[in-house]
């Protein structure tokens, strides 16, 4: 083969390496493609085989053709050459072959690399995003003040009335257990999420005696219905923060549940003064519950509130359907 | 050495009761009064005007650094609070002392300790100079410099306290070592810079449009021409507001026109 080219004049020999390996780097090009939609499948291999093998004699075919083609054109009047072409046609061919085959394999391996990047590109991100969904959680639950001033609340009744304390850190620590056991999508009857958040009100009165009264109203069709754990802390803690801490005088916090058509229908109730400028922004709380609520039950569930006269009222209406849960 | 009298400000019983226990047995310290929230607070402490006092900062009404702000009597301060982390810096820096709830009697008596000196170099100062600065203006100096936003102002206007909403502010007004601000009620004259007011006001909803004036854009009726190539603010009370070719730059940015 060297001494074929020796043999030819210097142009032939330069267009003849020119052409063929500009328009195999083309069709090399070309190989990517198949690469890209044929993808490797590891429990059935031979379709992605076949595959290749049938893009690759497609891809060989064309490019010894054309190859060919032109050169026999420029040099048809050098006869040798044109001798040499055809005989050489096997093996350019299987030379060709051979490269398509590498090729394959190289962008295999990169097209592999690639994806195997992407993936952990993405599970960093969804790692963050956990993360940072549960920090939220944990943020809207236990509001450090609470902590601090309760065990400063039994800190006192120690000295005072040590049974009180007793009671009082047994309740926080009822309370503390459920909120940390809580999960995003958990379930449990209404009763027992009541009776924690009776747990927290009982807290806050030691703190604040007479200042906090609670009413609960609920009907016996209530009890048993699952609601999403912790939903009516951020409630009972905005009225605690907008109403109690804020006032003077006794605040009334009501609760009531009641069946309403094809709704369980909870009313969370507070006074509050409203001469008294808020000091730290609403809303977030409440956010927070409509967000869980419309991803619990879609649009059939809904959470509005309103504060008109003095009284701030959450409603949360729980479609009926979901009784088992 | 003369008794320090006190005066504890907190709206929690149990809170109360527990350094009442703990000042048992310090015979140096005259309890004057307790109270459970900042408007009878500032009132006591300006009546008898206690050397010292114990205050929480979570309190209905009239919050502790609120009721700092408005008081005339400058006792000596001895913070207590569970968590609010932005405000132990003041406390660090220029409060007596801060308790963190909950606190133990050690940590109390400490606190007496450092309570005592401070009160008695406080005297030999008062012989040495005649003047005499309590922490109270540091601790306000030092909240002006935070970076904490204002949702209410608390003001003394004749005797009264008034605490007025951010939201419920029209415009606010340079007066020389002071500031008006407007509201539908009336206007109430604060000590205090427009440059404190500019940097601790939401700059969502209030825009310095003049050297003298800020704004609130959510009380704006409509914008006029005035003049060569200056605007006026017609706000919905009616009242008018002058624009300086900078503000009205700030105004655009703001109201996106």
């Amino acid at each position: 083969m060297y001494w074929y080219i020796l043999s030819f004049p210097w142009p032939v020999v330069v267009s003849d390496a020119l052409f063929s390996s500009l328009l195999f780097g083309f069709m090399g090009l070309l190989a990517w493609y198949p690469t890209r939609y044929i993808p490797f499948q590891r429990n059935s291999p031979f379709y992605s085989i076949l595959a290749h093998v049938v893009a690759g004699l497609l891809v060989l075919f064309v490019w010894v053709l054309v190859t060919v083609g032109i050169l026999n054109g420029i040099f048809a009047d050098q006869e040798a050459y044109v001798k040499f072409l055809n005989k050489s046609l096997p093996w350019r061919a299987g030379l060709g072959g051979l490269v398509y085959l590498v090729l394959v394999l190289i962008y295999y391996l990169v097209s592999n690399n690639q994806k195997l990047m992407e993936r952990t590109q993405q599970q960093e991100r969804l790692k963050v995003l956990v993360r940072e969904t549960e920090l939220s959680m944990l943020k809207s639950q236990i509001n450090p003040h609470f902590l601090f001033n309760s065990l400063n609340s039994i800190a006192s009744l120690t000295m005072s009335n040590p049974d009180e304390a007793r009671e009082m850190i047994i309740r926080l620590s009822d309370f503390l257990r459920y909120s940390l056991k809580h999960r995003e999508n958990e379930y449990v009857p209404l009763k027992e999420e009541l009776g924690r958040m009776k747990d927290y009100l009982a807290i806050e009165k030691k703190r604040f005696g007479e200042k906090i009264q609670y009413i609960f109203n609920i009907s016996g069709e209530c009890e048993d219905f699952p609601v999403p754990t912790m939903i009516f802390q951020p409630l009972f803690e905005n009225a605690i923060r907008h109403g109690v801490y804020e006032s003077v005088d006794p605040i009334t916090i009501r609760f009531d549940c009641t069946p309403e058509n094809e709704f369980m229908k909870t009313v969370v109730a507070n006074d509050y003064d409203p001469a008294i400028p808020t000091r730290k922004g609403t809303g977030v709380g409440l956010q927070n519950v409509r967000q869980r609520i419309e991803l619990a039950y879609q649009e059939k569930g809904s959470v509005q509130w309103m504060g008109t006269e003095g009284v701030f009222k959450v409603t949360i209406l729980f479609p009926r359907i979901y009784s088992k849960r | 050495m003369k008794a320090i009298s006190i005066i504890i400000v907190e709206d929690e019983k149990p809170a109360r009761d527990l350094i009442r226990a703990y000042l048992e047995g310090n015979t140096n310290i005259n309890l004057l009064g307790e109270y459970d929230n900042g408007f009878d607070g500032l009132k006591a402490i300006n009546e008898l005007k206690p050397d010292a006092i114990f205050l929480d900062v979570q309190m209905p009404k009239l919050t502790g650094f609120e009721m700092l702000e408005v008081l005339e009597h400058q006792p000596e301060v001895v913070f207590t609070t569970a968590y609010d982390q932005y405000a132990i810096q003041a406390f660090e820096q220029n409060a007596v002392d801060y308790l963190l709830k909950p606190f133990s009697r050690d940590r109390f008596q400490e606190a007496i300790g450092k309570l005592e000196s401070r009160i008695e170099s406080r005297i030999e100062s008062q012989k040495d100079t005649g003047n005499d600065r309590t922490g109270i203006e540091r601790i306000r100096q030092h909240l002006a410099e935070s970076e904490e936003k204002l949702h209410r102002v608390v003001i003394k206007k004749s005797g009264k306290i008034h605490v007025i909403s951010t939201g419920d502010i029209n415009y606010l007004e340079a007066q020389d070592d002071y500031v008006m601000i407007y509201t539908n009620e009336g206007r109430y004259l604060k000590q205090q810079t427009m440059k404190y007011f500019e940097k601790h006001l939401d700059s969502q909803q209030f825009v310095r449009v003049h050297r003298s004036y800020i704004a609130n854009i959510s009380h704006i009726e409509r914008i006029e021409p005035y003049e060569k190539s200056n605007f006026i603010l017609i706000l919905k009370d009616g009242n008018k507001v002058p624009v300086s070719r900078n503000g009205m730059q700030v105004l655009k940015e703001n109201l996106d026109f």
